[in-house]
């Protein structure tokens, strides 16, 4: 047991946050919870899910892609199992983002060393723990029944790296049932636990996920002095500290940021609104 | 009879005792020899310790007379054992009796003797100092008067100052008192350093006189690239102005090695402003890492703690800017000749400029450039990848049209004196000094960071890494510059009094990234 107390969600079915659960066939008759509830939490959220036998490759992909969603706002969804989905909530509460796991187990079992510390981050990040049951063990019937709820809660899934019987395939297939879109990471095709993944892409039931959307810093207004002085004419850094009579350190702090939101473009030292032409 | 009087050899930093035997024998041809591996200045002193001797109205004895430097087998340079030698002879020749009381075991003799019996500017007598205070407790050193200063910072070792050979003697008789040297005051706040030019005299240029302010700050190596005339060399010159004055121990430190090396100036008692080194690009590679039979510190060693200045960097032989890596990596430059190894400290901060191509005016607004692709990929291959790669800043200094200069610049008044900026570096040097207190390793600056110390001390907000991963994406980071990206965002912190780095420090860190 966490120290930190569980609490039933009261009348679950009638929170508008978790309306969408009630698109399953077999919506679960009762809901715990812990960490503090917040509506938000709910509003964009993407499943992170994967295989129990990570490897590598997966774990880079896992720091690749969690980054990326934070930073437009997404919540992390996935069914605290060790592998990818647990390395998921730990990148995701590392990068500053909210999380929520779904245990295949009661909320009441006692969790130990790794687990119980994960556990406690997700919830001081301000994050959620969630499960069906009170005192039920985790057998192998409850992790396939709580795929559906991690499916159900999010609007997108992305299945990080799977093996053939995997169970963020069950995900995968609940959630193409409640018809949300479903990505695939694609692997080596010589490795096990990348076979189902592409196998769902080559099967057509999930898009490719190539990460090419990469992190987004949010754009600058036009009305952004140093842009609109960019806008007529090419200048380095120095003669817009001159022009905007401000220190070069804070112009030189904005320039790189426009630089890497993709608003201008620097040569030879002087820097040029991207989209010039 | 037999005398033995103790004098050290220096071997680099290293003092190692040695003896000096002399036997003035009451048998035997009169003649004077010197054995124990003496260089050719130490064969030398026969004919120095002679005549001084005379030249003081003491008497040289008709006798034979054996000198020997123990241990045997180990080189002995410099003219130092002159001293020694001589007070050898008078006591063993019976001129000359120790006081009651006087520990020959405790006492130091080292000095240059002088024809008419003075004792000339010695270099290493630092070195001496120190070895004597480790060596005993309450020991006593005689010394040229010149050099004494020198040795007067040590505790705990009394510094007697010798103007001239027949001051000692009488010193020795007790016929006259000569007062030992007293520390001079430790003043926290070494003199005004002087530098050519004020950073306020330099019209333009302002992300380049930032970079300055980070890189004398942090010790960050920085790298200034652009067409000539745009003020590099003159950015240069004017850094000694906001460098931090030196503490203590750092002065300690570059002292003995200018003690070594002799270049310490007459009566001066530490080295008080940090070093700042500007060697001319002809220079060889002894002289720029060090050398010579009993190798003496080069330029990198001399820039320790300091600045080593390449004025038109890839002008230097290449495989001399090659060999510099190694202290940039480890701060220690080690020198192997037959006669043995020696190591001297070398922790620079290396300031270079660099034209863009071999005629300059490659990008210029106005001139145009002359060289052929050729010519300009060659000229950049002279600077390699593993030395651009130990460089944290880069700054392009271009050019200021002088119309524009006189219009927006405003008058000298309104930019950064060197005055202020050096009060932000001193400032950001406070927060880097307490940082490292608890260090096991002597770490002055962000830039002595190993990559364990900078997960441990730079400690980034999630939207700094989000930042920092996005520009590894775009600008193809390597390992290295990664890490040197956060150590200089670390100072841009520092500088700004923040203690966390915050995605601002690093945006701006990121001006300063590679563009050659």
């Amino acid at each position: 047991m966490i120290d930190v107390d569980y609490q039933k969600v009261e009348d679950w079915q009638k929170l508008k946050e978790l309306k969408n659960l009630l698109d399953l066939s077999n919506p679960p008759k009762k809901l715990y919870f812990q960490g503090i509830w917040n509506k938000g939490i709910f509003a964009n959220c993407v499943a992170v899910v994967g295989s129990r036998k990570m490897t590598d490759y997966g774990a880079r992909v896992i720091e690749k892609i969690i980054p990326q969603l934070i930073a437009q706002g997404q919540t992390v969804a996935s069914g605290f199992m060790y592998g990818v989905d647990q390395y998921a909530h730990r990148v995701c509460v590392e990068s500053g983002g909210k999380t929520i796991a779904v245990l295949g187990w009661g909320i009441k079992q006692k969790l130990a060393g790794e687990d119980l510390k994960l556990a406690k981050k997700i919830i001081e990040s301000g994050g959620l723990v969630l499960s069906e049951w009170e005192d039920q063990q985790g057998t192998l019937w409850t992790f396939p029944l709580r795929n559906r709820i991690v499916a159900a809660l999010c609007q997108e899934v992305i299945v990080v790296e799977a093996a053939e019987n995997s169970g963020s395939l069950i995900t995968a297939r609940a959630a193409a049932k409640l018809k949300k879109t479903i990505w695939a990471v694609p692997g080596p095709i010589t490795s096990k636990t990348s076979r189902g993944t592409n196998r769902l892409i080559a099967g057509g039931k999930a898009k490719m996920w190539l990460g090419e959307n990469s992190i987004q810093l949010p754009l600058a207004q036009n009305s952004d002095p140093l842009l609109q002085i960019l806008d007529a004419e090419a200048l380095t850094a120095d003669e817009l500290a001159r022009k905007l009579k401000l220190p070069v350190s804070g112009i030189g702090a904005e320039l790189s940021i426009l630089l890497l939101s993709g608003q201008i473009i620097e040569k030879g030292g002087k820097y040029y609104i991207a989209d010039a032409n | 009879m037999l005398i033995k009087i103790p004098s050290i050899a220096n071997i680099g930093l290293e003092s190692v005792p040695v003896d000096v035997e002399v036997d003035v024998a009451s048998l035997g041809f009169p003649g004077f020899t010197i054995v124990g591996l003496a260089s050719k200045a130490v064969e030398e002193a026969r004919e120095r310790v002679k005549t001084a001797i005379v030249n003081s109205k003491l008497d040289f004895p008709p006798r034979k007379i054996t000198v020997n430097l123990a241990p045997a087998d180990l080189p002995k340079d410099g003219a130092a054992y002159d001293l020694p030698m001589a007070l050898g002879v008078l006591l063993a020749s019976g001129q000359l009796q120790l006081p009651k009381g006087f520990d020959l075991t405790k006492s130091f003799f080292y000095g240059e003797l002088s024809l008419d019996g003075s004792l000339r500017p010695t270099k290493g007598i630092l070195l001496l100092g120190l070895f004597a205070q480790k060596c005993a407790v309450n020991s006593t050193i005689f010394v040229p008067q010149i050099s004494a200063p020198e040795a007067s910072v040590v505790a705990g070792v009394k510094v007697i100052p010798i103007e001239t050979l027949s001051r000692l003697v009488e010193y020795l008789l007790g016929q006259r008192q000569i007062e030992p040297l007293k520390a001079p005051l430790r003043r926290e706040s070494f003199e005004e350093q002087v530098a050519e030019f004020d950073l306020a005299e330099i019209a333009g240029q302002e992300q380049a006189k930032r970079a300055l302010i980070i890189a004398a700050a942090g010790g960050h190596n920085l790298l200034m690239w652009g067409p000539p005339g745009t003020g590099k060399t003159m950015l240069s010159r004017a850094l000694p102005g906001i460098l931090p004055p030196l503490s203590y121990n750092e002065a300690l430190e570059v002292t003995r090695i200018y003690s070594v090396a002799g270049l310490l100036s007459p009566g001066q008692a530490l080295v008080s402003s940090r070093p700042f080194r500007a060697p001319h690009h002809g220079i060889s590679a002894a002289g720029m890492i060090g050398g010579g039979s009993n190798p003496l510190p080069g330029e990198v060693s001399l820039a320790h703690l300091g600045v080593l200045f390449l004025d038109e960097m890839p002008e230097f032989q290449r495989s001399l800017i090659e060999s510099l890596r190694q202290p940039m990596e480890d701060g220690v430059v080690e020198i192997v000749r037959v006669a043995g190894h020696v190591k001297y400290p070398a922790s620079f901060t290396l300031v270079a400029a660099i034209n863009p191509c071999p005629c300059g005016y490659l990008g210029h607004p106005k001139r145009e450039c002359k060289c052929s692709d050729r010519q300009i990929a060659k000229y950049r291959t002279r600077i390699s990848g593993p030395i651009l790669d130990r460089v944290d800043l880069f700054v392009n200094v271009s050019v200021v049209e002088t119309e524009k200069l006189s219009i927006t610049t405003g008058s000298p008044e309104q930019r950064t004196s060197s005055k202020d900026a050096k009060k932000q570096v001193i400032n950001a040097r406070q927060v880097q000094k307490r940082r490292f207190s608890k260090e096991r390793r002597v770490i002055y600056t962000n830039s002595q960071m190993r990559n364990s110390d900078v997960k441990k001390y730079c400690q980034l907000t999630p939207e700094g890494e989000n930042l920092l991963k996005l520009a590894a994406d775009r600008f193809d980071f390597s390992a290295r510059s990664y890490f040197r990206l956060i150590k200089v965002s670390r100072t841009i912190a520092d500088l700004s009094a923040s203690e966390q780095i915050l995605p601002v420090h690093m945006a701006e860190a990121l001006q300063y990234k590679q563009i050659i």
